[in-house]
C-alpha cells in the first residue's frame, strides 16, 4: 500500500481524485510496459494457411465438483429467498427499492433483481474496483473498505500497485510515454478534444479519413468506417441493411452488442451451438428451404454472425469452414474481431491473418479500437460500395458523436507501430511478446493442473473455478497478493462455469507471469482448483498433470513455443 | 405350489385375478429386491405404505407406468412458426438451395441518385469546432469559412484551461481506459465526474456512458419489460425511437407538446389499468426531449410534472441538447422552468458531446435507479469506459460553469439574436417557417407547407404515408423522389452560402430508412458563445438574402 496525494477529503464514501505521482521517467515507463528480459521470450505466430483448427478440447471437472456447484447455488438461492421474505416482512425500510410505494411501481421487481441483490451484491467488492493512472503492466487500484456486506465503501486515500491481468491492453499500448501519447498530445493542439457534431454534418476531419484509410489497408479491405464506441458499433449497425425479411444466423455465444443490434434491425435470428459447423450447415440448408415464417417466401439475405475470438471462452471461430459454408450457400458473413484484431495472427491482423483466409471472403470485418490499440471505439471494414451506402444509412454516422481527435491519433500511431511504419521493430516485438506470454501462461496453468479453456494463441485465458463462492475467494486472495484479475459468472457464462479470466498483455515480462503462476498455484491448492482430468493436455504416464510450480517455470518457456504441447 | 402371500386385504372387493397377479409379481420381485443394494429399504417402504393405504400402491404403480410411457413416447413437435415443413426429397432440397438468390448485401439501386449526399459531407481540415475553419467539399477547398453548424454551444472546450487539463490527463493516464466499468475500467476521474455531474445538476447520482446516441436506447430497456407503458411525444429523436423499440413495452404517442392529448391518453391508460386489476402495478413512463432534435422547441415541463404526479407516471427526458444551454446557469430544462430536477424528472439523459465539448453521455437520477443501470444497462455493462481525458475535461468545463456562467448568458443572448433576425424578416414567412424556440442555439428552418406543395408537390402527411407504406412492405429501397428533391434544394442553399458568403450551415440530416415517426427536411443554423455579435448579424443577412433568392427562383 502506498500513500498518495489526494484532492479532496479521504475516508468518505466517494472515490478521491488522486494527484499523479511524480515518478522518474524510466520507472514510470517500466511500470507501464516491462522491458523484455530475454530474446527467448518471444514467439512468432505462423499462419495456418487456410487450414481449419481442430476445436479445442473442453476439459470437464469431476462429477462431485458439478454437484457441489449446484448445491452451492441452491444454498445461496434458498437463503436469498428467506432473506427476501424476512426482509420484506420485518425490515420494510431497507427493502424500499423492490416494493410498490403509493401507486408507483418499483424500478425493478423483486424477482428481476434477485440475482443482483442477493448474489452479486455479496461479492460486489470483487467488481468495479476503482483505479487510477495508466492500466498498463501494473494497475494502481484504489483501496476501499467494505461496510455492511458491500452496502457502501469508504476510501482511506491509499492505493495498491497490482500486476494487471484484467485490462484489455493486449499489445501494451496503454502508456503515457512513447509515440502514441506524443501523437495524441499533438492532436490536442491542432484538433482540440471535441468534434462538433455528427460525421455527416460537421464531424468529419482529415484525421478521420486518415484513420479509416489506415484501418482499411491494415485489414486488407477497400474501405472502413469508424465509430466512437465499440458497443455502439454493433448495436446500431445491423439496422442499416437488415430488415424483418432477412435472417441472421448467430453463434450462441455472440456478444450482447450483436444481439441488441440484430434485435433493433427486426431481422429473424436462429442460433447454432458454439462453433458447431455441422449444425451451422444444417441450419443454413434448412432455412433456405423453409424461408420466412408463415409465408415461406425465401429470405432476402442471410447473414452469418460470428466472433473472431470469444471473450469469455478464449476460443476462435473456425473461420476457414465458415467461409466455405458462406460461399457454398451464398450467405453473407460478419466477423466481430473485438478481441482478436491486433492481438492475434502473425502480423496482428486478427483471425483472417491467423487462419490465412483472404479478408475479402469476409463481408464485414468489425472490431474495436479499445483493446489492442489502447484507444476507444470500433470500426467496420468492407468493400467500398458497401461502406458508401452504409455511411448514408447508418444511424451512428448521421446522429451520433464522432471519434474525438486524441483517440484517432492514438489509433493511427498504434496502427502504424504494428505495421512497422513508426518505431520500426517495436510493433513486431509487441506481437511476438503477446504470443509468447499467452502460450506460456496457458501451458503453465495447464501443467499446474487447472482447467483452462481456449485456443493456444488466445490472449484471453479463462481458468475455471466452478463454485460461485470460489470467485470472491480467488479474487480477494489475488488482490492481497497484488494481482488484479477479473472473475465472471452466470449470466456471462453457463451457470456452473464460473471462471477467472486472465487477459494477457505484451507489457508483461516472463518474471511477472512467473510471479502470477506461483501465486495461482498456491491459491489453486488452497481452493482445490487443480481439477483437470488430463483430457486437454498432452498425456504423461496416464495421470492428470499436477506439476510442481518450479518445474513449470523452468521448462515451459521453451515448451510453449512448440505446438505439440497443446492438444487441439 | 408354494404359499402365495396375500397382497391385498380382503375387506376391499377386488377381482381375484388382480389379486393373484399382484401376489405373483410381489412373490418373484421380493427375492430380486432383497438382493440389490438398498432393496431392503424399498421392500420396507412398499410394505409400510401398503399396510397403511392399499390404494396408494395402485396409484403409485399407475404413476410409474405412466412415467415409463411418457419417457418412451416420442417428443411432441414444437409448434413454431416454421413447423409446416414441406416433405421434400434430397434432390428437391438441393435444387431449392441452388435456386436461392439473395439480395445484394446493401441496396445499390439508388446509390447513383443519392451520391450527392456523400459528396456534400464537408471534410474539415483541423477541427470542426473552431469558428473559422478550412473545409474541403466536392473536391474544392474553402478557406476561412464561418462555422455555423457545430454543436459546441458553450465554446469552453477550446479554452487553454480545459485543453491543458486534457493534456495532463493523457500524460498521466494514457488515452484509453482499456476495460469496461465493471472490470477496472472506471478510474478515479470517472467517479469524480459522476459526483460532479450529480452535484451540479442536483440529483442523487449520475452514470457515465460512452456515446450519446446509445444511451437512451440502453437506459429505457433496462427498466421496462412486456406490459409496461410508455407514452412518448410524437416528435422524439431517433435515439429515443430506438429506445422505445427495444423497450418491449406498449408505446403510445401523444401530439407534439400537446398536454391535452397527453392527459387524454394518461387518464385512459390509468382507467383501463384499474379495470384489469393486475397483481402488480406496471412501470409507466412519459418520454420526451429537452430541446427536440428535429424541431428545436421545448416541452412544457411544469404541466408534464403535474400530469406525471397526477397519474403516477415517471418522466424520462432526453436532454442531449438542452443541458448547458437552458436555464440561467446551464442546468437545463428544470432550471429554466424553476423546478428542482430531483423531483421533476426521474431519468435525464445528457450528452457531453454537445454543450460540454467533450465526448460521451450520462444519465442523471436517483441512487437506486443509477445503481440498477450498472447491472442492467447494456451500453454501460458491455462497453469500455470513456477515455479518462474526456471525463476530466468535462469535469473542468463544469468547474468553469460553476465559477462563471457568462458563456451560458452569452449563448442565450446569441440564440435570441439569431431567432430575432429571422423572425422579424418580412419576406421569409412566404417560403420558410421557424420551428425552434428562441432559446435553442440551433435554429430550424423548414419550407412552409404551401411552398413545399407548390414546389415539390407533396405534404408532410404524404411523406409520412409513403414512409409508413414502405415500412409495411419492408421495402429494401427507401427512396422518395419529392423528398429527395427538397433535400437537394436545401443542399443547394447550403452550397451557395458556402461559395458566395463563406458560411457553413447544414441540413438536419435524417435517415429515411430508420425513422418511424413523422419528419420533414430542415436547415440548421447553430450559434455558440465564442462567436462575435457582428458575425452573427452579418451572416444572418447573407443567409436571408440567399434563402429568399433561392426560394423565389
Amino acid at each position: 500500500m502506498s500513500d498518495a496525494k489526494v484532492e479532496g477529503p479521504t475516508g468518505s464514501t466517494r472515490v478521491p481524485l488522486f494527484v499523479p505521482e511524480n515518478l522518474p521517467a524510466d520507472v514510470k515507463k517500466e511500470n507501464e510496459y516491462g522491458t523484455l528480459t530475454s530474446k527467448e521470450h518471444l514467439h512468432q505466430t505462423k499462419s495456418l494457411n487456410g487450414k481449419p483448427m481442430e476445436p479445442p478440447i473442453m476439459d470437464t471437472p469431476p462429477y462431485y465438483i458439478s454437484l457441489i456447484t449446484y448445491l452451492n447455488y441452491l444454498i445461496v438461492i434458498i437463503f436469498g429467498h428467506m432473506h427476501d421474505f424476512l426482509g420484506m416482512t420485518f425490515q420494510k425500510d431497507s427493502h424500499q427499492d423492490v416494493m410498490e410505494k403509493d401507486g408507483w411501481a418499483p424500478w425493478y421487481s423483486k424477482f428481476e433483481s434477485f440475482f443482483s441483490r442477493r448474489m452479486k451484491k455479496k461479492i460486489d467488492d470483487c467488481f468495479s474496483r476503482p483505479t487510477t493512472g495508466v492500466p498498463g503492466r501494473f494497475i494502481r487500484c484504489i483501496d476501499r473498505i467494505s461496510h455492511e456486506e458491500n452496502k457502501y465503501f469508504t476510501y482511506p486515500g491509499t492505493t495498491s500497485m497490482c500486476l494487471n491481468l484484467s485490462s484489455y491492453n493486449y499489445l501494451g499500448f496503454a502508456q503515457s510515454e512513447g509515440q502514441c501519447t506524443t501523437t495524441a498530445l499533438q492532436s490536442v493542439d491542432k484538433y482540440g478534444i471535441h468534434s462538433g457534431g455528427p460525421r455527416t454534418q460537421i464531424g468529419t476531419t482529415d484525421l478521420h479519413l486518415d484513420a479509416e484509410r489506415l484501418i482499411a489497408s491494415f485489414l486488407g479491405k477497400q474501405d472502413a468506417v469508424i465509430f466512437s464506441m465499440g458497443y455502439g458499433t454493433n448495436a446500431n449497425f445491423f439496422n442499416a441493411f437488415l430488415d424483418s425479411k432477412c435472417l441472421v444466423i448467430s453463434d450462441e455465444l455472440n456478444h450482447a452488442s450483436i444481439r441488441t443490434g440484430v434485435r433493433l434491425s427486426g431481422a429473424a435470428v436462429r442460433t447454432f451451438a458454439h462453433n458447431d459447423m455441422v449444425g451451422l450447415e444444417k441450419l443454413i440448408r434448412e432455412q433456405i428451404v423453409l424461408g420466412q415464417p408463415k409465408t415461406n417466401r425465401p429470405w432476402k439475405k442471410i447473414l452469418i454472425c460470428v466472433e473472431g475470438l470469444y471473450s469469455m471462452e478464449g476460443t476462435l471461430c473456425s473461420l476457414p469452414e465458415v467461409v466455405e459454408l458462406k460461399k457454398k450457400y451464398k450467405c453473407y458473413l460478419f466477423v466481430d474481431e473485438a478481441h482478436s484484431v491486433g492481438a492475434m495472427g502473425p502480423t496482428g491482423r486478427g483471425v483472417c491473418d491467423l487462419f490465412g483466409v483472404d479478408p475479402n471472403d469476409v463481408d464485414f470485418l468489425m472490431g474495436t479500437l479499445t483493446k489492442s490499440f489502447g484507444a476507444a471505439g470500433g470500426y467496420i471494414a468492407s468493400n467500398k460500395w458497401v461502406i458508401d451506402r452504409l455511411r448514408l444509412d447508418l444511424t451512428t454516422s448521421n446522429y451520433a458523436e464522432p471519434t474525438p481527435a486524441p483517440v484517432l491519433a492514438q489509433i493511427i500511431a498504434s496502427l502504424k507501430t504494428i505495421k512497422g511504419e513508426l518505431a520500426p521493430g517495436e510493433g513486431k516485438e509487441r506481437l511476438q511478446r503477446i504470443a509468447f506470454n499467452s502460450r506460456y501462461l496457458r501451458l503453465g496453468l495447464q501443467r499446474l493442473g487447472f482447467i483452462v479453456y481456449g485456443a493456444p494463441d488466445s490472449p484471453v485465458i479463462p481458468l475455471l473455478l466452478y463454485c460461485p463462492t470460489k470467485m470472491p475467494a480467488f479474487s480477494r486472495m489475488m488482490l492481497q497478493r497484488k494481482i488484479a484479475v477479473v472473475v465472471v459468472a452466470y449470466p456471462a457464462t453457463p451457470l456452473i462455469e464460473s471462471r477467472v479470466r486472465f487477459c494477457v498483455s505484451s507489457s508483461l515480462t516472463k518474471d511477472d507471469l512467473d510471479y502470477l503462476l506461483r501465486h495461482v498455484s498456491e491459491i489453486g491448492d488452497m481452493l482445490f482448483l487443480k481439477a483437470s482430468s488430463g483430457a486437454a493436455s498432452v498425456p504423461q504416464d496416464g495421470r492428470p498433470p499436477r506439476w510442481d510450480v518450479e518445474d513449470v517455470i523452468a521448462r515451459t518457456a521453451e515448451d510453449c513455443k512448440n505446438d505439440n504441447f497443446f492438444l487441439t | 405350489m408354494p404359499h402365495i402371500p396375500e397382497v391385498l386385504p380382503k375387506s376391499i372387493p377386488i377381482p381375484s385375478f388382480i389379486v393373484t397377479t399382484f401376489s405373483y409379481v410381489w412373490f418373484y420381485l421380493y427375492p430380486v429386491l432383497s438382493r440389490i443394494p438398498g432393496g431392503d429399504f424399498l421392500i420396507h417402504y412398499v410394505r409400510k405404505s401398503h399396510q397403511d393405504d392399499p390404494y396408494r400402491t395402485f396409484v403409485e404403480i399407475v404413476l410409474i407406468l405412466y412415467g415409463i410411457y411418457y419417457y418412451l413416447s416420442k417428443p411432441q413437435q414444437k409448434k413454431g412458426l416454421q413447423s409446416n415443413k414441406p416433405n421434400l426429397s434430397p434432390q428437391e432440397v438441393d435444387d431449392l438451395i441452388e435456386e436461392w438468390q439473395p439480395e445484394p448485401i446493401v441496396d445499390p439501386t439508388v446509390m447513383d441518385l443519392q451520391r450527392w449526399r456523400l459528396d456534400a459531407i464537408p471534410v474539415i481540415d483541423g477541427t470542426g469546432v473552431n469558428n473559422r475553419i478550412n473545409i474541403f467539399q466536392n473536391g474544392k477547398k474553402h478557406e476561412n469559412v464561418l462555422n455555423l453548424s457545430s454543436n459546441n454551444f458553450l465554446h469552453l472546450s477550446q479554452t487553454p484551461r480545459v485543453q491543458d487539463v486534457a493534456r495532463s490527463v493523457i500524460k498521466n493516464y494514457g488515452v484509453g481506459a482499456c476495460g469496461p466499468a465493471g472490470f477496472y475500467g472506471n478510474q478515479d476521474v470517472h467517479y469524480n465526474l459522476e459526483y460532479r455531474l450529480s452535484d451540479f445538476f442536483g440529483t442523487e447520482s449520475a452514470v457515465l456512458y460512452g456515446q450519446d446516441f446509445c444511451t437512451s436506447a440502453s437506459v429505457i430497456p433496462a427498466f421496462t419489460k412486456r406490459g409496461d407503458l410508455l407514452v412518448a411525444d410524437e416528435k422524439v429523436s431517433l435515439a429515443v425511437q430506438n429506445a422505445l423499440q427495444l423497450s418491449r413495452s406498449t408505446v403510445y404517442y401523444y401530439e407534439h407538446n400537446n398536454m391535452e392529448s397527453l392527459e387524454a391518453i394518461l387518464s385512459e391508460l390509468v382507467e383501463s389499468e384499474k379495470k384489469e386489476n393486475l397483481p402488480a402495478i406496471s412501470r409507466k413512463f412519459i418520454v420526451t426531449e429537452g430541446i427536440f432534435q428535429n424541431t428545436g422547441d421545448i416541452p412544457p415541463l411544469p404541466q408534464l410534472f403535474e400530469l406525471k404526479n397526477k397519474y403516477k407516471f415517471r418522466l424520462f427526458v432526453d436532454e442531449t441538447l438542452s443541458l448547458g444551454v437552458l436555464g440561467k446557469s446551464g442546468r437545463g430544462l428544470t432550471e429554466y422552468f424553476g423546478l428542482p430536477r430531483k423531483e421533476s424528472i426521474d431519468i435525464t439523459v445528457g450528452s457531453m458531446a454537445h454543450a460540454f465539448g467533450s465526448s460521451g453521455a450520462f444519465v442523471l437520477g436517483d441512487a437506486v435507479m443509477s445503481h440498477h443501470q450498472r447491472i442492467g444497462s447494456y451500453a454501460y455493462c458491455f462497453s469500455a469506459s470513456l477515455p479518462p481525458y474526456t471525463a476530466r475535461s468535462v469535469d473542468e468545463v463544469l468547474r468553469i460553469l460553476e465559477e462563471d456562467n457568462s458563456s451560458v448568458t452569452k449563448l442565450q443572448k446569441f440564440s435570441k439574436l439569431l431567432h430575432n433576425e429571422f423572425l422579424t424578416d418580412a419576406k421569409l414567412p412566404k417560403y420558410l417557417e421557424i420551428t425552434s424556440s428562441p432559446l435553442s442555439p440551433i435554429l430550424h428552418l423548414r419550407l412552409t407547407p404551401e411552398f413545399r406543395y407548390r414546389k415539390f408537390g407533396y405534404s408532410a402527411e404524404d411523406l409520412f404515408c409513403e414512409t409508413m407504406h414502405q415500412q409495411k412492405l419492408v421495402a429494401t429501397t427507401r427512396y422518395i423522389e419529392p423528398y429527395e428533391q427538397e433535400e437537394r434544394f436545401l443542399q443547394k442553399i447550403v452550397d451557395r452560402l458556402l461559395v458566395e458568403s463563406g458560411l457553413l450551415i447544414t441540413r438536419n440530416i435524417i435517415v429515411v430508412r430508420q425513422e418511424s415517426l413523422p419528419f420533414l427536411p430542415s436547415l440548421k443554423i447553430c450559434v455558440n458563445s465564442g462567436l462575435q455579435e457582428s458575425d452573427i448579424v452579418e451572416s444572418c443577412k447573407s443567409i436571408k438574402q440567399v434563402l429568399v433568392e433561392t426560394c423565389s427562383e
